[in-house]
Formats: structure tokens, sequence, C-alpha cells
């Protein structure tokens, strides 16, 4: 797809790195409060909130690309290995793994894939609805190009 | 002993065997199987069992002592990583005007069908209650999952391994599983279906395929925290 008109402004100078780190922070200090907020019966992380407000503040104008960009793009970029205590932390649950390890990996592994394909196709099934839809009503308000259509196959 | 219970031990681990799964992906090629992540984990798992066995201690003890105080402030990075997020998604703000009421239709829809098909599997192989409880929430980050999987009965430490485990087979996998289903003709779906089963780590993976599969991912994290908040007691109720 096109590259949008975010990205072609590019040359604008990054902000220094402590300035973004305070950016960072700030949101998500403020995002901490408001988690803090919800029910413990509807939890909504912090990061989440952060996520939503960061966007918000972008789409609003109020922080420009150039104050949060470079700073982003780094972290997302060693996701992977922020990501390793995390996996690590299953050292905690070996007992549960020994017990009834391999159905749950199974299980894991299922819904997981599960997840990734439901979801992709789903979404695909609505984008096609709609696409569907769009030439449906084409068709409608331009009977010639249906004509043309069908001329063109029976030409074929 | 007490050499190793400073943070300094963990955060030392952690990026060592991170390095070693960098260096053995490169050296095979990119095979999978050395995924970095991947490698980390078994590494830093048996590591940590090793040393366990030769101070003569409790694992899951000297998990907590000696790894975690380290661990939890490289984990903390997770939380700024998370927000950065946003940048990808405010970058592709066009497809959102424009096909939001498919993504968000998309996930709510898919889900629902995911829960149920993740109960059947469940019950086919033959989990308990209780295991089949702590299924149906890790669609969610774990923040979310966690205590959800503990108000309808599930064991959160099984919810736990089973978001992390996610984020991993989807970060050595989805190469491989994005093309078996030929999910990359449709950037939007592949996007979505990424961040839904693969988390925060699931939209880096996204990010690589592209803009679009980078910035669907990341509102999927967003609006899957809500789904499931929202859907997954229901489900429970409905079948237990």
């Amino acid at each position: 797809m096109n590259k949008t008109h975010v990205e072609q402004k590019k040359g604008a100078a990054a902000a220094p790195l402590l300035v973004q780190m305070g950016i960072y922070t700030t949101i998500l200090f403020v995002s901490n409060l408001i988690s803090g907020l919800f029910p413990k019966s509807f939890p909504v992380p912090a990061p989440v909130i952060g996520m939503i407000l960061l966007y918000v503040l972008l789409s609003a104008h109020l922080l420009k690309l150039e104050w949060v960009d470079s700073l982003g793009a780094f972290l997302i970029s060693i996701i992977g290995f922020l990501f390793v205590p995390s996996g690590i932390s299953l050292t905690a649950s070996l007992d549960v793994m020994r017990t009834a390890g391999l159905q749950l990996i199974l299980v894991i592994i299922c819904s997981t894939i599960i997840l990734l394909v439901v979801t992709a196709y789903t979404t695909r099934t609505f984008i096609w609805l709609r696409k569907a839809h769009l030439e449906k009503h084409k068709f409608v308000h331009q009977p010639l190009a249906i004509k043309h259509r069908i001329h063109v196959k029976g030409e074929e | 002993m007490s050499l190793l219970t400073t943070p300094f031990f963990g955060i030392c681990l952690s990026l060592l065997v991170y390095l070693c799964g960098q260096w053995l992906f490169k050296k095979s090629h990119g095979l999978f199987i050395f995924q970095p992540l991947f490698v980390a984990m078994v590494l830093g798992i048996t590591l940590l069992v090793l040393l366990a066995k030769f101070f003569q201690q409790n694992v899951t003890q000297f998990y907590t002592q000696a790894y975690k105080p380290g661990g939890d402030l490289v984990f903390w990075f997770l939380n700024p990583a998370t927000i950065a997020f946003a940048i990808p998604l405010y970058k592709r703000n066009d497809v959102i005007k424009k096909y939001w009421k498919e993504i968000l239709a998309g996930l709510l829809v898919g889900t629902t069908l995911s829960l149920f098909a993740i109960v059947l599997i469940s019950k086919l192989l033959g989990l308990s209650q209780t295991g089949i409880a702590s299924m149906l929430p890790q669609a969610a980050t774990t923040a979310i999952a966690l205590p959800i999987s503990s108000a309808i009965g599930g064991n959160s430490a099984i919810t736990a391994m089973a978001c992390i485990l996610n984020a991993v087979i989807i970060y050595a996998l989805g190469d491989w599983l994005v093309r078996f289903f030929h999910l990359n003709s449709d950037p939007i779906g592949t996007g979505l279906g990424l961040g839904t089963s693969g988390h925060t780590i699931g939209s880096a993976f996204a990010l690589k395929l592209g803009s679009v599969q980078g910035s669907m991912a990341a509102i999927a994290v967003v609006v899957i925290g809500v789904v499931v908040d929202a859907v997954v007691p229901l489900v429970s109720r409905l079948l237990f």
C-alpha cells in the first residue's frame, strides 16, 4: 500500500533521548493512575491505556511524531529480548508442567494457531463482504459497467 | 549464593542467553528452532535448574531469589515498549479510518469463535475443567488474562504459561504459519490474527511483515483486552 502523509514527513530531527524517555514515563505514570480506576473484575493494564493515550496525543497533534519515534522504534526492535524474563519465569511453573505438561502444551499450541487463523479469516470474510456490498452498489448506479464487463467476458 | 541475589545476575543472564540465541540463529541461517527468544528461554531455564541443583535449593525458590530481581528490571521495559506500538498505529491511521468496522467485527467474532474452538480442543485432549478455564483468557495480555482466569475458576499459573508460550510460538513459527495458512494476501486479517495470538511480541513480528500488519496487531492487543474482559466471563458461565 502507499506510504501515508505521516511517513513522508521524514527529516525532522528526533527529540533528545532524555526528552523521549520523559514522555514515555509520564504517559506510563498517568496511565497507571487511570488503570487503578477500573474495577478488579474488568482489569485494563497500564501499558494498554498508555498505548491509547499516546495514540490520542499523536492524533490530536499534541505530540509530534519525532518526539517519540526513535525511542519507540528502538524499544520495539529489542522486544524479543525484553520478553526473555517472561519466558524464563516459566521456571516457577515447572511443577505444573511436570504433572500435565504435554497435554497443556499441545492445547496451547493448538489455541495459538486457532486464534491466529480464525481471527485472520473472520476479518478477511468481513472485508470481503464489504467489498461485495460496494460492488453491488456500484453496479446499481452504473449499469453500463456491467454491460461492459459482460461484453469483455463474451469476447474471451 | 549471596553473590547471585543482586539484580545484576538476572540482567546479565537474560542478555547472555539472548545473545547466544541470536548467534545460533545467525549460524544456522535462521532455523526456527534456534529463534533467539526460544533459545534464551530454554537455555535460561536449564541454567537456573542446574544452578539450583548445584546450590541444593528448590528451583522455584532459587528462581525467585536469584533471577527475578534482575528479570523484573528487564521485564519493566515491556511497559514503554507496549506503549510504543501507538506509533505504527498512528502511522497507518488511513487503514483504521477506512476499515474500523471490519476490524472490530473481525476481532469480536473471531475471538468468540476461537474461544469455542479452544474449549472443543481442550475437551478432546481431556483437559480438566480448571485447565479449560485457564485456557480461555489467553488471547489477552497477561495483566488482563491472569485476574480473569482466577475469576472464572482457572489456574493463573497455567494461564501465564499459555500467554507466554503464545508469544514464543508466534515469534518462532510465525513465518511458517503465515505461509502455511496463506494469510499474507490480506494484511489486515494477518495483523489482527498475529496481535490476538501473539500479543505484544506478535505485534513486533507483524511489524516486520509490513506497516499495515503491525498497526493492525497493535489494535488487536488493545481491543482483545476489552473483548476478553467482557466475553470470557460470559462464555465460561455458559459452559460451566
